[in-house]
């Protein structure tokens, strides 16, 4: 841990000897210049604000990149269930723990204004998510999920709800290994309450009750370069709605552009194209689990969805999640699938708009319709449904139609971590087969 | 920090407790990033509970900048829930300093620290975290729980600041160069430009098309369609008087008029109007204004060129005329003129 070491410098103690375990594409030297060139964009991004972390932290382990040395897999062993503390961590004496039931209406709604009112905004300031109520349910209470990880506090003397945060379980895979994991979501502090002094013991006290249910690792996504990725992922943007995306300042018109010739560039057909496309059903779950699980096959990380989580996760719930599939007219074969999820921003100060209402990629899989066409049918779908804009991330197969269906990319780099568990080398977001909410 | 409690008590068998002091240190300020990621060079087995504590309080790091710039931001109001709860300086500073003594520790520098000063450490920082201990006394026979439970509950009612005032000290007394190694990083704190964004949480990003100057656009405008495009009334008229065509075609045959429109400058508009503009004049595309205004969804402005004459049935190249691109229902422009 030397600070002044070069965190690209090539590990002297690297094996260079190849482990039957390296058969994926290798994503080598050129992914880890990638990551290299990242950190470095992110320290001259944030310019004079650089992050104290950074300025103390050797970013050494960007060395281990590469290094078949290591095992992959857990890192620690999980320590005897005896062992994990019973008692909830210590809060400031203002403070209290509650647990929230999100199925109760008082208590959700309280959820979902502290997170409309505190949650994750842009750079600028011009945006803050706004995940709907029924988004909550849905993103908090899928197959398994413990009620005694939605927790919040709240000031003891008013009772309000000043913090959030849970975990849901999920079961991954990482290449060959199928583990329970926590997904982590919805870390949020009340603006005003945000203090070292709180957000760590939060992040102890959803530990500490996911040990209790024997699971030790964890899967999330940050937009900061913390030691040390799995991988790093950008959006990109497809413009439904140009004129209000520019209106609102989430794109720019350039000065030699015309607003006409925008508005026609993003023009969309008003029906879908290919046949047999339409909206997922119950009766589908089966035939889109083996689908799904076939396709995630391909990719080193993706989730194991059983037909319980097919239901819960891809069932079209209005306003939450869209699934579309094809179904062959004449073998009445699934073949394809499409999804995305429904997250709105609200637009701060702005007098006409309050709320951008955005459609995000979720999983899709081809195997006789082209990922392309596919793709297209479910921005005709979205915008057909007053969507703004499509998000996507560049993962799975994404980038194959990227640019051809005139996504733009995105400010917004989004880092996959995983928690207690090691990954010889970074991913290719190609080789990412996993959506966090 | 409790976590590492168990911790102690579940290693405390057979092993020394110095080496147990040293290493739950290390873990109370976590930032030993190399164990979460099993350094290479150290063929340390993995020790148990140490990344669990470590990763979130790396989190924390960002989640606390970006809380600081939150409070910056200068919100105000007279709850009391706040009161005592913003990041301050001495936050800042303190969090320098653990962080130091976790970099320390990982350099195996922590042998040089007696265990007397590393349990104070450590009482110190359980104060500033958690404030006054409330747990109970840890059985006898637990040897390095009760040590270290007896150096936090020794410190009483200490106030959290005074804590991170004395744990600064004590860093500075063992380490006295310590703050120069991560001084710019205070002094930015101190200036309050600790300025991660929100984008600093842990959870997903909002994201924003990034700004990209077209390249291949070799477009070329004159002055009056610049002043027609920004809405600059002053520059247009004396444009106007200074002899430039009201009619004058850009690169791609716009005219002033077309530029005013597809702006939405409701006022440039009505002057270009006003001023005998051609309502009909063609791009080199064949759509005229009021196909712009169409597309744009400026409704008042189509209707201002509808009732000035301007043309429902012109095609553009692709064969459309305005009504063709219509996505809403404006009345004015069902009545053929």
């Amino acid at each position: 841990m030397d600070p002044g070491s070069n965190p690209d410098a090539p590990n002297p103690n690297q094996d260079p000897a190849p482990s039957a375990a390296d058969a994926a594409p290798q994503p080598s030297d050129a992914g880890i210049e990638a990551i290299a060139r990242r950190v470095q964009e992110s320290l001259s991004l944030s310019g004079v604000s650089r992050h104290r972390f950074w300025e103390t932290q050797p970013v050494g382990q960007f060395r281990d990149l590469g290094d078949t040395s290591l095992p992959e897999g857990p890192i620690e062993a999980p320590t005897p269930l005896s062992d994990v503390r019973r008692d909830p961590y210590n809060l400031p004496a203002q403070y209290e723990w509650t647990t929230c039931d999100i199925d109760d209406d008082h208590t959700c709604t309280e959820v979902y204004n502290l997170l409309t009112q505190n949650y994750v905004e842009d750079d600028e300031n011009m945006f803050r998510f706004n995940y709907s109520m029924e988004f909550l349910r849905w993103a908090l209470r899928p197959p398994g999920y413990f009620k005694s990880w939605h927790i919040g506090v709240r000031a003891k003397a008013s009772q309000k709800l000043v913090a959030f945060i849970t975990g849901v379980p999920a079961r991954i895979r990482v290449r060959d290994d199928v583990v329970k994991w926590r997904r982590s979501t919805f870390l949020c502090v009340h603006k005003k309450l945000r203090s070292k002094r709180l957000a760590p013991v939060m992040i102890k006290e959803v530990t500490r009750r996911v040990h209790l249910e024997n699971i030790w690792q964890a899967s999330y996504t940050a937009g900061v370069v913390i030691p040390t990725p799995i991988s790093t992922c950008r959006y990109w943007h497809r413009s439904l709605n140009p004129k209000k995306l520019i209106d609102v300042g989430f794109s720019r018109l350039g000065a030699r552009m015309t607003m006409s010739r925008t508005v026609k560039l993003y023009k969309l057909p008003e029906s879908t194209v290919t046949k047999g496309f339409r909206k997922m059903e119950l009766r589908d779950v089966p035939a889109v689990t083996r689908l799904l699980k076939e396709y995630l096959r391909q990719f080193a990380v993706a989730p194991d969805f059983d037909q319980d989580d097919v239901e819960h996760w891809l069932l079209p719930l209005e306003n939450v999640v869209d699934s579309y599939l094809v179904e062959s007219p004449e073998t009445h074969e699934i073949t394809d699938f499409c999804s995305f999820y429904t997250l709105p921003s609200s637009i701060l100060n702005n007098p006409n708009y309050s709320l951008l209402k955005a459609a995000y990629s979720y999983y899709n899989v081809s195997t006789k319709t082209p990922l392309q066409q596919l793709m297209n049918d479910a921005l005709i779908v979205a915008k057909k449904n007053d969507y703004d804009v499509f998000n996507a991330l560049d993962v799975m197969q994404n980038e194959s139609f990227l640019k051809e269906l005139k996504f733009g990319p995105g400010d917004g780099h989004l880092h996959y971590y995983l928690y207690n568990y090691r990954i010889r080398k970074a991913l290719h977001p190609s080789e990412l087969g996993l959506v966090l909410l | 920090m409790g976590d590492w409690m168990e911790l102690g008590q579940a290693v405390f068998f057979g092993v020394i407790l110095s080496f147990i002091v040293a290493k739950l240190i290390s873990v109370v300020v976590s930032l030993n990033e190399d164990r979460l990621t099993g350094a290479a060079d150290q063929s340390v087995q993995p020790t148990s509970g140490a990344s669990e504590v470590a990763k979130p309080r790396v989190l924390e790091e960002d989640a606390g900048v970006s809380v600081k710039e939150a409070s910056l931001r200068g919100e105000s109001d007279g709850d009391d829930d706040w009161e005592g709860i913003e990041s301050t300086e001495l936050d800042e500073a303190f969090s320098a300093a653990t962080t130091f003594v976790a970099a320390a520790a990982a350099d195996r520098m922590a042998s040089k620290v007696s265990n007397e000063l590393q349990l104070q450490l450590y009482g110190l920082y359980k104060v500033a975290i958690e404030g006054p201990c409330t747990t109970p006394q840890p059985s006898a026979i637990k040897m390095t729980a009760r040590a270290k439970w007896n150096a936090w509950q020794k410190l009483g009612d200490m106030p959290p600041e005074e804590a991170m005032q004395k744990y600064i000290m004590l860093v500075t007394e063992l380490y006295p160069n310590w703050a120069g190694n991560s001084s710019s990083a205070r002094d930015e704190g101190a200036v309050g430009s600790a300025s991660s964004s929100d984008k600093g949480h842990m959870g997903p990003v909002f994201s924003s098309f990034i700004y990209e100057e077209e390249v291949d656009n070799d477009l070329k405008l004159d002055a009056i369609h610049v002043s027609a495009r920004e809405g600059k009334m002053e520059d247009l008229l004396s444009c106007i008087e200074n002899g430039v065509s009201i009619n004058l075609r850009d690169s791609e045959e716009r005219t002033p008029l077309h530029w005013a429109v597809d702006r939405g400058h409701f006022d440039v508009v009505e002057i270009l109007i006003h001023r005998s503009a051609d309502v009909n004049a063609e791009d080199h595309e064949g759509q005229t204004p009021l196909h712009y205004a169409v597309l744009c969804e400026r409704e008042a402005i189509a209707k201002l060129l509808v009732e000035h004459n301007a043309n429902l049935n012109l095609k553009d190249k692709d064969g459309n005329t305005p009504g063709d691109l219509l996505g809403s229902s404006w009345v004015f422009m069902s009545s053929p003129n």
